[in-house]
């Protein structure tokens, strides 16, 4: 903090703006809107899992009433495990699609397409979730562009219903809405990779597929954790694309949530939302060495 | 660096020819679906899909004479602006301890400051409404929505002011300082015209995410309707191709308005390069 130009006429120590006394004055708006509009109702929640409604009023008594009754409806259990295996499903393949993209456009693209390219995938990323969502209704309805197709080349004669309501058209939407953040992840972490590192593997004899796993994948773990959690912990928490694509056959646990809340369950639907933050808190303390937001928000 | 492997591998031109033709099913996967619904928003077919019968303005002109339409536009503006307004401002005050404190948890409250991004949009949009309704007793109402949505678009200010003021130079505001400049004068004609891109696309930002936000505002709107929230109960009765129409519309507004937000740094740099240029010396 010492001025070092060459003898300067008086040695001040100038404090910066926003140091000093005012140092602290900039958080109380942010500890205001985020300590009073989100930590505090977060605790509201924790204490409203815990606490009983009795004729549609919540009364302070404590218990575990609401965990019990959700874990002894068979159809909410199977909905969480559900919820988990589309999260899990949902990641891989979004992530295993955008790894060779990510390949592809750090290694074989011109280096003056790639921000183009990429901000290309981006675009959709960006635009309308809900509309995003949406437009898979024109695909796999049963007067949709697929069911048009099929018929057109004859392979069916009449409508199929098969390809919406149903876990598959909502695990195949998910992986539309969230390849766009695996491939902006993993692309960060690969175009830092020093290639000459895979040439030298593959002077030693390795396959270039061998190469890959042993050398590449390695080094850029921290940017595949990144992008597994901040694909997997938004799709915990998913409840328009099961609502829209997924119907009777693709709940999923956000549904279950809106539903308690909706039905003015609050204490009910307070204990399932606390079983997905839990979930998440569990997933980010064991990641959170590798935890960069810097890299997943490009900030 | 591509093209020596090319020479060791035989096998790379066939890998770099599969995975471009990869990379342009991607492309397609992604933009499949986007260019269909603004396809069909001009299709004469009154069932919103194929085949295409003849192109028409019919559904665009319906959605502008449609005053639920007119409703919700008017809603998702107001609260947008307010959340925008917010955002930045909190946002803004924030990244400056931020960055420049000593605090020794600032590691936590940045934390804290991130969590909203992460966490699911859901559980912000309940236990707000269990905040307002059972503990404040307050109505729904476009307010409550727009103090949920800040909730969420404050963190990306934070963020990206953050950023920008972490590479400021501060030998500027040393050099300021030196001069005679006050701390008012220095934050007013060093500190903030220098991070200015960074503020405009924060709020370019906050607006965007405010006009597509859904969850949050489906809890604590009320008996208001935002763009979003309009269109999602017009779809619980089907597709209609004035839905297509209002949802073409509300993807060309964000897009633009993102390319201006992530265009805005260079273009005020040239502008401002274009301005000293112009100075006589």
């Amino acid at each position: 903090m010492t001025v070092t130009a060459a003898a300067p006429p008086r040695r001040v120590r100038v404090p910066r703006v926003g140091t000093g006394l005012v140092q602290y004055v900039g958080f109380l708006p942010a500890i205001v809107l985020l300590g009073l509009f989100f930590l505090v109702p977060l605790g509201i929640i924790v204490c409203y899992s815990f606490w009983e409604t009795i004729d549609y009023s919540v009364v302070h008594h404590w218990t575990l009433d609401n965990y019990r009754y959700f874990f002894s409806v068979t159809a909410y259990v199977s909905t969480m495990w559900a919820t988990l295996w589309v999260a899990v499903a949902a990641t891989a393949l979004a992530i295993g699609l955008a790894f060779p993209f990510a390949y592809w456009l750090s290694r074989y693209v011109p280096r003056r397409l790639r921000t183009p390219l990429l901000v290309l995938v981006i675009v959709p990323f960006w635009s309308s979730y809900l509309l995003r969502v949406y437009s898979w209704l024109t695909i796999l309805g049963e007067q949709g562009v697929l069911n048009r197709f099929l018929r057109w080349i004859g392979v069916t004669h009449h409508p199929l219903g098969v390809f919406l309501y149903d876990r598959p058209a909502v695990i195949l939407v998910l992986v539309y809405l969230y390849f766009p953040f695996g491939a902006l992840t993993l692309y960060s972490s690969i175009e830092r990779f020093d290639w000459n590192q895979l040439r030298a593997a593959m002077d030693l004899g390795a396959s270039p597929l061998k190469a890959i796993f042993r050398i590449l994948v390695p080094q850029i773990r921290p940017g595949i954790i990144t992008a597994v959690i901040f694909v997997f912990i938004p799709i915990l928490g998913e409840y328009l694309t099961p609502q829209i694509v997924g119907g009777t056959g693709g709940v999923m646990i956000g549904n279950l949530i809106v539903n308690f809340f909706q039905a003015a369950e609050y204490t009910r639907g307070a204990a399932v939302s606390l079983l997905i933050a839990a979930f998440i808190v569990v997933l980010l303390v064991v990641f959170r060495k590798s935890l960069s937001a810097k890299e997943a928000y490009g900030a | 660096m591509a093209r020596d492997l090319e020479v060791l591998s035989p096998r790379a031109r066939v890998a770099r020819w599969l995975l471009s033709g990869y990379a342009l099913l991607i492309y397609v996967f992604l933009f499949f679906p986007i260019v269909l619904l603004v396809l069909f928003s001009f299709n004469a077919n009154r069932y919103g899909t194929f085949p295409i019968t003849g192109w028409t303005l019919e559904w665009y002109r319906q959605a502008f004479s449609d005053y639920q339409v007119h409703d919700a536009v008017s809603t998702t503006i107001r609260v947008a602006l307010q959340v925008t307004l917010i955002s930045t401002l909190v946002g803004t005050a924030a990244a400056f301890p931020l960055v420049r404190s000593h605090l020794p948890f600032r590691e936590g409250i940045r934390i804290v400051f991130i969590l909203p991004i992460m966490i699911p949009g859901l559980l912000i949009g309940v236990s707000l409404l269990v905040l307002f309704t059972s503990t404040f007793h307050w109505t729904l109402s476009p307010e409550t929505a727009v103090i949920g949505q800040s909730v969420y678009t404050t963190p990306f200010v934070i963020l990206l002011v953050a950023a920008r003021l972490q590479g400021f130079d501060t030998r500027l505001e040393r050099a300021a300082a030196d001069l005679g400049a006050n701390t008012l004068h220095r934050l007013v004609r060093i500190v903030l015209p220098l991070i200015l891109p960074a503020i405009v696309a924060g709020a370019l930002f906050a607006f965007t995410l405010s006009l597509d936000e859904f969850i949050i505002t489906y809890f604590l709107i009320g008996g208001h309707n935002t763009l979003p929230i309009f269109i999602y109960t017009q779809v619980k009765f089907g597709i209609t191709p004035e839905v297509n129409a209002v949802a073409s519309m509300l993807l060309v507004g964000s897009l633009l308005l993102l390319a201006l937000a992530f265009a805005l740094p260079q273009l005020v740099r040239r502008a401002r390069r274009a301005v000293l240029k112009a100075r006589p010396a």
